[in-house]
């Protein structure tokens, strides 16, 4: 009488997870490129950082930090097609370099997402209130960190029940931001060249361009920055996946959303430095939290306000996707046995992982309040740190890569360059940029903020607190459960290696 | 024509089964079991994980009630789609050509479930054919 069939459609077998071919459409694809390093955000928190580094050159800067992403970009890329069933730098550097490699990238990628949940929400409060006029209360921490808390603990509740309300007026907000970023950038320049911007503001000239102008340590430092501007870009590259053999909406969309980014960029970066010239830059140097918002009122008057707007709404939405995916990495480190079993609970209404998503929100509120407390600078030094993190993982995961398909490096000149030569660069360029940092971070002078934590650079020592934590955290759950650390270490199954016959195709 | 059960771990669903089972001997018609396993939220970074934990819970979940089915002499389907519930469980009577969908509720507040997003709320829009909603015994 019985018969238990189990039917399940659409089965993530290897070859049909990612985009399918119309699967989505364009805009959900540009906007899924865009959401991931959510532009408006990035620019607002960086750009005075890296504009009071290196000066003039910050175009350079930013353009030059798009270099190792692209590179590791290709990374993710390719191990993303190796595989697909599990996610992202937690899994592939498990299986191409062992557990304890792995159980590192998982923590710094965890961490990287707890830590920014604070700024994001900062920022999301910060443009928020100086949209509306609230310029006092912006200013004033009394009232805007209570405020930050609660935005936090208020998305939270938004990503545990899972709700999709949202969905749409994000795609909206998220297509707008760019658009009154370029409005901006535009307004701006050509205020330039009609003579009416600041008293100071100078013409673009092409040397800008030029990364290297500073020399040396600012060049690291912003460099980092920029690493941090372009994070989670990586996931727009997987929208690549059908671009060459046929023009479908997803590949093209990938590329465009890269595109946008970096004219969204550098046209910001640009307008700012032209706009402002660097005498305004210099005096306004120790205001970076506020030195976009306040040239976007320069520039708009009273239309400043849009963007404003835009860069609350941006920072906004990536808290809610920044939460999510932190939780995820945890859910997906628990199911490993890598981290506690209950970070893998999954609650049984909402389907998400309830208690790791409270956790992640629990840890970035601590963290936010506690910084904030002890820093003078608490948001550039939580981004610097930030960076270094970013700069590990994204390290680890090229040369994983190259790892993971040693045996096929040599098959053809596109493996070679794509998979190995190409991850390994921008893992060593990273790793170099590492090391630099750290050793100007050493040195409390050169710190952003000047201040001196034990004699060494407040990010400095955030970044190692971090990763002490975390080795700690790690050993002791070593010594009480095995499971994960039984794991070993694999390489690519040769059926899913890019091969010349079809390499149209998986191009 | 057939009996079509969304089907969970949750309390109401508890109940719902033994009102699905009532249904399906009266009729002696098969139960089709539900479980709709797309995890909210958008893609992105270790969707699969998020998606595979789902799904876990669903085979476990659905595991449970068959045994229960079984016992009480019931043709039993399974099925595990790759939907949110409320279109997985339309999808599902669509093609076994369902008299009904039951769904256990999760008896609470109107403006909470509009809230927080019900799914018999949104079946109760999206369903062709009729709807029964179990209400939590307390």
């Amino acid at each position: 009488m019985t018969h238990g069939v189990e039917r399940e459609a659409q089965p993530p077998a290897p070859e049909e997870v990612g985009l399918k071919a119309n699967a989505i459409g364009f805009l959900d694809a540009l906007v899924i490129g865009l959401n991931a390093t959510s532009p408006a955000y990035s620019l607002a928190a960086v750009i005075g950082a890296v504009v009071a580094l290196v000066g003039v050159y910050a175009p350079g800067v930013v353009l030059a930090s798009f270099v190792p992403m692209l590179l590791i970009a290709s990374a993710f890329y390719y191990l993303n097609k190796a595989d697909q069933d599990a996610g992202t730098t937690f899994s592939w550097v498990t299986r191409a370099m062992g557990p304890w490699a792995g159980w590192l990238g998982g923590w710094a990628i965890m961490m990287t997402g707890v830590l920014v949940v604070g700024s994001l929400a900062d920022v999301a409060v910060r443009f928020g209130l100086l949209a509306v006029n609230l310029d006092d209360w912006a200013d004033n921490e009394a009232i805007r960190q209570p405020l930050a808390v609660f935005v936090i603990i208020a998305l939270t509740a938004l990503c545990v029940i899972g709700t999709e309300a949202s969905a749409r007026v994000q795609r909206v907000l998220i297509l707008a931001q760019v658009a009154f970023l370029l409005v901006f950038a535009i307004v701006a320049i050509s205020r330039v060249y009609a003579d009416n911007g600041l008293p100071d503001s100078i013409e673009p000239s092409w040397s800008w361009l030029n990364p290297f102008g500073e020399g040396g340590s600012p060049l690291t430092g912003g460099l980092l920055l920029g690493v941090f501007m372009y994070w989670g870009w990586e996931s727009a590259v997987n929208l690549t996946e059908e671009v060459e053999d046929s023009a479908t909406a997803p590949g093209r969309a990938g590329i465009w959303s890269t595109i946008l980014l970096l004219v969204t960029y550098l046209s910001v970066c640009i307008a700012v430095v032209a706009y402002a010239g660097t005498t305004f830059l210099a005096e306004n140097a120790d205001e970076e939290e506020s030195i976009f918002a306040l040239l976007a009122n320069e520039a708009m008057g009273g239309w400043d306000w849009v963007v404003l707007l835009a860069v609350s709404t941006s920072a906004f939405a990536s808290t809610q996707t920044t939460i999510i995916p932190a939780s995820r990495t945890a859910l997906s480190m628990a199911r490993r046995g890598a981290l506690p079993r209950q970070f893998a609970r999954i609650n049984p209404r909402f389907r998400t992982p309830d208690i790791a998503t409270w956790w992640v929100a629990a840890v970035a509120i601590v963290w936010y309040v506690v910084v904030n407390q002890i820093s003078e600078n608490a948001l550039f030094d939580s981004l610097t740190a930030l960076s270094l993190l970013i700069a590990f993982y994204y390290a680890l995961t090229g040369v994983a890569c190259a790892v993971y398909y040693r045996r096929h490096l040599t098959e053809s000149a596109r493996n070679f360059f794509l998979i190995g030569v190409g991850p390994l660069v921008g893992a060593g360029l990273l790793a170099w940029l590492l090391v630099e940092s750290v050793r100007d971070m050493a040195d409390p002078e050169n710190s952003y903020s000047g201040d001196s934590w034990l004699g060494l650079g407040p990010p400095l020592v955030i970044g190692i607190g971090i990763t002490a934590v975390g080795v700690a955290i790690m050993l002791v759950w070593r010594v009480r459960s095995a499971a994960f650390w039984s794991e070993r270490r694999g390489v690519v199954d040769p059926a899913l290696v890019p091969r010349k016959s079809a390499a149209g195709k998986e191009s | 024509m057939s009996v079509v059960l969304g089907y969970d771990e949750s309390a109401g669903a508890a109940r719902a089964l033994g009102v699905a089972i009532e249904w399906a001997s009266a009729f002696g018609e098969p139960l089709v079991l539900v479980f709709g396993a797309a995890p909210p939220g958008l893609g992105g970074e270790e969707y699969q994980s998020h998606y595979e934990a789902v799904r876990q819970m669903g085979r476990t979940a659905l595991g449970r009630a068959v045994r229960t089915a079984e016992e009480a002499g019931l043709e039993t389907t399974v099925e595990i789609l790759d939907e949110k519930p409320a279109e997985a469980l339309v999808d599902a009577a669509a093609r076994h050509s369902a008299r009904v969908i039951v769904v256990g509720s999760w008896s609470e507040s109107p403006l909470r479930g509009a809230l927080l997003g019900s799914t018999p709320h949104k079946l109760l829009h999206l369903s062709p054919i009729p709807v029964l909603c179990v209400p939590t015994t307390d």
